[in-house]
Formats: structure tokens, C-alpha cells, sequence
């Protein structure tokens, strides 16, 4: 308890950020608190309001209040964006594990369907595939994962590669360890944090990737409250009603920088060559 | 033989123009750039339907008659005609002095030529326009000495002039080749006809083009030496290129928005016109819609005003017909029992017992939620609509899952029938009068559903009401106006009182252009005129 703490103290900056990430998910836990409206309710004849005592971020096209919404799309961007990071984590360590501990042809497969997704650009890729799923939040979600995992499995191997043949594996597999064992026990342990740091630099990236497909039609449905969703049904009043443009962006600005500078001091405090 | 003259005075007009010798007119120099949605990468008239509009917006291609803005006809290409008295003989006389824009003469036998090709190779499966959906060819033959086309038809017509302002039956040169043989790929971007503007260059890839005066053009001055025909396919950017200068006229910008910060601004001049578009939801009688009381309910929890006035902005007029109210069908004479009363429709509901017994904010049917399935896509204000609907029918305790597609999508999907309600906008008097369109709810007991063995047939949402169809068939067959106006306005109030369609309202078309730069940039009723002669610059 006292060395956390200490963790804690020594890097103010982390403690602060991820003072404001719980903040963010506190807000998505308990957004029916927070929010002044149904999020979903609309009155068509409040359409396009701005800002007001009553309706503090506005009204957007049907009527409904953006600050209810833009609350709300809070559970939406977080949570399909940490679940977006965390099948890219398991799906990219579980392969890059495999093709860096048996090599040869399993090897060889992985990381050739790798280099294959890498070879397009990854955007244009997941409109594809989205495009083809239909458009849904969960779609968008698997259509990320499935061009992303590639920066994972690549890391994975590379670490798997460095310590396969280290004498504590070796010692193991002559003590008969079995392979699962040996994948479980010592692989998967040892690439982890190194990952894990990856994994939380990229959550701001994901989100706005997310975003990005709901923004262009491939993600998040109406009358969803998604951020990039909103952006993209405000691009059309961005002249005569700028805040349905502004404040779903603010949002997805700050918590996309929040998460950013959270996962670069995660990696300042987890980093082994500081120590 | 009767002869009917059109309008007695604007025949005589056009006979003194069509007497005017043409002259070879110097192309002005004054240039426009034109930034508008291209539906088509083919400009020829048979090959689909889009192809013969473009030619017909672009100022290409012209038909023997066209349509004023409320939907009665004005000759064109033909001054005079005759009909028999069964309707079903139709002579003709093409104005004297017109040419192609190649210069050779557009007389009788090129328009016989051209709409024989157009129906002759119609019949192979490389074009898809559907010349026989509005005319029953028997034939064409052209009298050279008289300079006059007669049509002979299978059924009687009451009025053939409507159907020969379709963009289908435009005339181009053809050069006497009536089947193709030496043109293979057909006209799509070689397209000669007689307006005032000729195709000189079409990007497919841009889907842009260049537009140049044609000097020999038979109805005055042409205002333009060049255009840039420029695709612009999202309405914020046609509203901002206009606004930074890069192009001096758009049409139908559809975000009320950009629509209202033009209008405000002096600089800019917008026409917007009731157009014959009217945009509706299919009812789908083969799904959980079929049941009367929850139908009734749907509709009455709909505020089509407000929908209309607010949502969209403006961009509709709001009415319960299924016909745009501007057409010479008395709308006032139409009553809606179903217009918009949300106590009314809940109160219905619960007397029908669709209830919400498992408190999920949802009311059931037999059972099941009740979930509509609303099919739509991003056109005209048509995902709005449903959107609105959406939160709408939830606040009667309906939910509803929109499904916004691509058009071609959502056709196929009205097609297959995978709807409850499905978004459409449609020109309704497309040759004149409702008879195409109507046809959509004409059931004849089954036989006009669509399926895929039933594939000829036009009714794509199961609705069949025995005295509909009756008056279909009596409107089909009348000659006489009066009566087809009086049996339109029934077939209307026959859907308004089985709720068989949700007309959401008619679309007013906009054109906008850059006042300093452009004058007489006013919209028709109807689509398929864009660019004019009356379009010209600013002085």
C-alpha cells in the first residue's frame, strides 16, 4: 500500500489524469443523474435552440437537449472504445504470441495476413469491412478490431521472439512444462505490461476512430447518443446551429486527451528503463 | 379526325417562332458554372431513365412537348397535332426550321427515327428505360411531304402530349440508324439533339462535364458560350460553393439551414417551387401495419405540419393526399378522420388491446413488441422524416428501428417486401397524371403484387381495396378530364381512409444562383428542366 501511494506522489501528473478518467466514467455510470433531459425525448417544435437556461449545450434537429445527449454519449464512446482496445489486446497478443513462439508455417500464416492488412490504409479498410457488416456500433467495434490487431500481434511476437529461448523457458520445457503452460505461465506474463502501455495510448485513438466510422455513417445508429453520430447529423446546421457541432466535439476532444496524455504517463510510471 | 389546338394562343405564338428562319447565332462568351447532383454517367435517352433526365436538365435534349409548372402541356419540339377520334391515331407536325445542334435537320423522319430506336433497342436487354411503361407503341411512321409523325397506339389515350414530354421520349440524332447497329455502346456522352446547350466533354470519373452554346439553336439566343456542369454530391457544399463564388448556380439544396442563410442574403437569389414530388412511406399490408387499429394509430401519432413546417423547415408542404396539392386535383376537397390527435391514437391503441403488459415502454401485439421496421435513406429530407416518426410513435408507446440505406438498397428492399414502412419520394404526375403512380396501390385481388414471378406487377405493398381498383380501371379508361380529376380525388380519399400510405408532404424544389452573376434562374414544378434559355448573366 505504502509503494502505491508512493506511485502515486511521485507522478502527479498520472495521478491528476486518471483522477479525470474515473471522472469520465463516473459521468457514464451515472449520466441519468447528471443529464436535465430524456436523452431520447424530442419536441419537434424546440428544434435548433441555442443554448439557453433550459437547454444549457441547445437543441439539435428533433428538438432534443444536446446536454442530455452529449452525457449520455459518454457511455456509448467510452465504453465501445475500451471494449474496441481491449479485443484488439487479446486478439493481437493471443496471435502474436502463437506465430512468435512456434514459428514456421504458424508464423508464417499470422503475420503474412498481418502484413496483408497492414498493406492497406486502415480507415478505408474498416469503412469496407463496416460497410459490408451494415452499420452498427458492435459492427464498427469488429471492423476496427479487425484491421487494428495487427500492431499487437507484431509487438507480441517481437517480445515472444526475445525470450523464448531465454534459460528460464528452456529450464522449463526440460523440467516438462507443456506448451500451454509455458504460452500461459511465462509468454503471456512477459508482454503484457509492455501491451498494456500500448493498449492505453491507443484508447484516444480508438475513440476517434470509432467516431470517425459513426461520423461517416458506418457506426452508431439514430437515435443513438454517439458522439461522432452527433457531429455528423450537426455538419449539416454547422452554420446557423454551430452547437450541435461544438459540443459533441468538445467531448470527444477532451476525453480523447484526457485518455491520450493518461496512457503516456502510464507509460512513464510502468516504464522499467526509468528505474 | 378532331383537331385540338393545345392553348389557342400559345399555338399561334409557336407557330410564328417555328416560321422564324433560324439563323446561326454567335455564341455569347459569357460562361457559367453550373454545381449540381449527377445522377448519370450516360446522356443517352434509352439507356435508363436517369440517362434521358440528365440530358433533359443539362439542356441537351428536348421532347415534343414539354410541361408547365402546373402540369398542363406546352408544345416544344411538335407545334401542332391531330388525334382520331378513338384516341388512338396521333399526327405530329414537327416545327419547321429545327436542327440538330450538328446541323442537320430535325424533321420528320429524324423524329421518327429516333423514337423508333428508342423503342427498338429498348427491347434488348443493354437499355433499361422502359419506353412501353407510358406508351403502347403500335407505330411510328414519319409523312416527309407533311413534316409530321404519326403514332399509332394499342389502347386509346387521353391526352398522348403528357407522355411525350417524358425525358424517355426525347429526340436525338440518330442518323437514320434505328437499331444501333452502328453505334454499339450507344450515345451515352455522343448524345446530338436540339437544345440549347451541346455535351462537349464528360469525366466519368469527376462525373463532370462542359457544356458550349449550340449554334444552331431554333429558339433564340442561347445566354451562354460555355458551362461547367460540376458534381456536387452533399447540399453544404453546393450551399458553399456558392457562397465562396466557385460556382454561380446550384439546385435543391436540402439543408433548411444553408437554404435559410441564403435566402436571408441578398446576394443570392432562391426559387423555390411546390414541385409534383411527393415524398411518403410505403405501408407494408403484408406486416403487423395490416391490422387497422394500430395502423390508424401510427398515423394519428404523426404530426405531419410539423413535420413539415419545422423539422424540415419548409422543405415540404404539408397535405394528407397522395397527391401534391399545387395539381389541379381539388385538394380541399379531401378529409383525413386519421390526422394528427396523440390522445386519439393512444386511446385507440389501448381499446384495441395492444397495451404495454410487461412495462418496457413498448406496447405488444399478440404478443410481440411491436417494432416497426422503417426502411429509408438519405434523399430529400426522407431520413429526417423517419427519424422524427421514430420519436414520435415512441411517445405512444410504438418503437420503431430505422434503417437508413442507399437508394438502391431501400428498392430492393421494397422489392423483397422487408419493411413495415419504407421512405420514397416520387415524382406523382410524371406523365401528366397520376396514372403511373397510382398504380402502386392498385391491387386487382393479388395480381398486381410484386414478387419476384410476379415481377411486371407495380404494387410493392400488398394494399388491395376492391372499389380502388375499380376506379383505377375507370380513371384508365376515361377520355374525359373532368371525370379523371373527380376519380383521382376518390382514389385519394379511399387511401386516406384505409391509412394506406403516409404522405409525410410535396417537395419543393430549389434552384439558388449568385444574383450578381445570374438571372432568371427560377425552378420548374418539374424536375426535369434545369438548365434554359431563360437562365442567362446578370447584366
Amino acid at each position: 500500500m505504502q509503494k502505491k501511494s508512493n506511485v502515486f506522489v511521485k507522478n502527479k501528473m498520472f495521478t491528476i489524469l486518471l483522477i479525470l478518467a474515473v471522472c469520465i466514467g463516473l459521468v457514464a455510470v451515472f449520466a441519468p443523474f447528471i443529464a436535465t433531459h430524456d436523452p431520447a425525448a424530442a419536441v419537434l417544435t424546440d428544434a435548433l435552440k441555442a443554448p439557453s437556461g433550459d437547454h444549457w449545450f441547445g437543441t439539435d434537429k428533433l428538438g432534443r437537449d444536446l446536454f442530455s445527449r452529449v452525457i449520455y454519449g459518454t457511455r456509448v464512446s467510452v465504453s465501445a472504445s475500451l471494449i474496441l482496445v481491449a479485443c484488439i489486446f487479446l486478439v493481437g497478443s493471443i496471435l502474436g504470441i502463437l506465430a512468435g513462439y512456434f514459428g514456421g508455417w504458424v508464423d508464417a500464416v499470422i503475420m503474412r495476413i498481418a502484413d496483408m492488412m497492414i498493406a492497406f490504409p486502415g480507415m478505408v479498410l474498416a469503412i469496407a469491412v463496416a460497410g459490408i457488416l451494415g452499420p452498427s456500433i458492435t459492427n464498427a467495434v469488429i471492423a476496427i478490431t479487425l484491421v487494428s490487431w495487427t500492431k499487437y500481434a507484431r509487438l507480441a511476437r517481437s517480445l515472444v521472439l526475445k525470450m523464448k529461448n531465454c534459460d528460464y523457458v528452456e529450464a522449463a520445457r526440460v523440467t516438462g512444462s507443456t506448451t500451454i503452460h509455458i504460452l500461459v505461465k511465462y509468454m503471456f506474463p512477459n508482454v503484457t505490461p509492455t501491451l498494456i502501455i500500448t493498449a492505453a495510448t491507443d484508447i484516444g485513438s480508438m475513440m476517434l476512430e470509432l467516431a470517425g466510422l459513426s461520423f461517416l455513417g458506418f457506426g452508431a445508429r439514430p437515435p443513438m447518443a454517439e458522439w461522432g453520430l452527433m457531429l455528423s447529423e450537426g455538419r449539416a446546421y454547422m452554420q446557423n446551429a454551430p452547437w450541435m457541432m461544438v459540443f459533441p466535439g468538445l467531448a470527444i476532444l477532451i476525453v480523447v486527451v484526457i485518455f491520450n496524455l493518461l496512457g503516456d504517463s502510464l507509460r512513464d510510471v510502468l516504464d522499467p528503463r526509468d528505474e | 379526325m378532331k383537331t385540338k389546338k393545345l392553348l389557342a394562343a400559345g399555338l399561334t405564338a409557336a407557330m410564328v417562332v417555328g416560321a422564324v428562319p433560324v439563323s446561326t447565332q454567335a455564341a455569347s462568351d459569357a460562361h457559367l458554372n453550373f454545381g449540381c447532383y449527377v445522377y448519370s454517367t450516360s446522356f443517352d435517352p434509352a439507356h435508363y431513365q436517369n440517362a434521358a433526365w440528365q440530358g433533359m436538365r443539362w439542356g441537351i435534349t428536348e421532347c415534343l412537348f414539354k410541361f408547365n409548372d402546373d402540369a398542363s402541356v406546352a408544345p416544344w419540339l411538335c407545334d401542332t397535332y391531330e388525334v382520331s377520334d378513338d384516341h388512338k391515331t396521333w399526327t405530329f407536325h414537327i416545327r419547321d426550321g429545327v436542327l440538330f445542334s450538328n446541323g442537320d435537320p430535325c424533321d420528320a423522319q429524324a423524329v421518327a427515327d429516333s423514337l423508333n430506336r428508342l423503342f427498338t433497342v429498348c427491347e434488348g436487354a443493354d437499355y433499361s428505360s422502359t419506353p412501353n411503361q407510358y406508351i403502347d407503341m403500335a407505330s411510328i411512321e414519319a409523312d416527309t411531304d407533311a413534316n409530321t409523325v404519326t403514332i399509332v397506339t394499342n389502347v386509346a389515350y387521353a391526352d398522348l402530349t403528357g407522355p411525350l414530354c417524358f425525358p424517355f421520349y426525347s429526340i436525338i440524332d440518330v442518323d437514320g440508324d434505328t437499331t444501333d447497329a452502328e453505334h454499339a455502346g450507344g450515345y451515352s456522352t455522343s448524345i446530338i439533339a436540339t437544345g440549347p446547350y451541346v455535351l462537349d466533354s464528360f469525366d466519368e470519373l469527376s462525373k463532370s462535364g462542359e457544356l458550349v452554346a449550340n449554334e444552331n439553336y431554333w429558339d433564340g439566343e442561347v445566354p451562354y458560350g460555355s458551362i461547367t456542369m460540376t458534381f456536387i454530391e452533399d447540399d453544404s457544399t453546393k450551399a458553399m460553393a456558392l457562397q465562396s463564388g466557385d460556382i454561380d448556380l446550384t439546385e435543391n439544396v436540402t439543408t433548411i439551414s444553408d437554404l435559410q442563410n441564403l435566402s436571408a442574403d441578398d446576394s443570392y437569389y432562391v426559387s423555390m417551387k411546390d414541385g409534383v414530388r411527393a415524398g411518403f412511406a410505403y405501408v407494408n399490408f403484408n406486416g403487423i401495419l395490416a391490422n387497422d387499429s394500430l395502423r390508424q394509430a401510427v398515423f394519428m401519432a404523426i404530426d405531419g405540419q410539423t413535420l413539415c413546417d419545422v423539422t424540415v423547415g419548409g422543405m415540404y408542404s404539408y397535405g394528407p393526399g397522395v397527391l401534391p396539392s399545387s395539381l389541379a386535383y381539388a385538394d380541399e376537397n379531401l378529409d383525413n378522420p386519421y390526422a394528427y390527435n396523440k390522445e386519439a391514437a393512444i386511446a385507440l391503441l389501448d381499446e384495441a388491446g395492444i397495451v404495454d403488459s410487461d412495462g418496457n415502454g413498448i406496447r405488444e401485439l399478440d404478443g410481440e413488441d411491436v417494432v416497426l421496421n422503417f426502411v429509408t435513406y438519405k434523399n430529400r429530407c426522407l431520413d429526417i422524416f423517419a427519424e422524427a416518426i421514430m420519436t414520435q410513435l415512441a411517445e405512444v408507446g410504438i418503437g420503431v428501428n430505422v434503417n437508413s440505406t442507399d437508394s438502391d438498397t431501400n428498392w430492393m428492399m421494397m422489392q423483397a417486401g422487408q419493411y413495415d414502412l419504407l421512405n420514397q419520394n416520387w415524382t406523382t404526375v410524371g406523365t401528366g397524371d397520376p396514372t403511373a403512380f397510382l398504380l402502386n396501390w392498385y391491387g386487382k385481388g393479388g395480381e398486381n403484387f410484386y414478387s419476384e414471378e410476379n415481377a411486371e406487377a407495380s404494387n410493392y405493398c400488398h394494399y388491395d381495396n376492391e372499389e380502388f381498383d375499380k376506379l383505377y380501371e375507370q380513371f384508365t379508361q376515361s377520355l374525359d378530364t373532368e371525370e379523371r380529376n373527380d376519380l383521382v380525388v376518390q382514389m385519394e380519399q379511399i387511401l386516406i381512409n384505409d391509412c394506406a400510405v403516409l404522405v409525410h408532404g410535396y417537395y419543393n424544389s430549389t434552384m439558388i444562383s449568385n444574383a450578381s452573376k445570374v438571372t432568371g434562374a427560377d425552378i420548374p414544378a418539374f424536375d426535369y428542366y434545369w438548365l434554359s434559355t431563360a437562365i442567362k448573366p446578370a447584366e
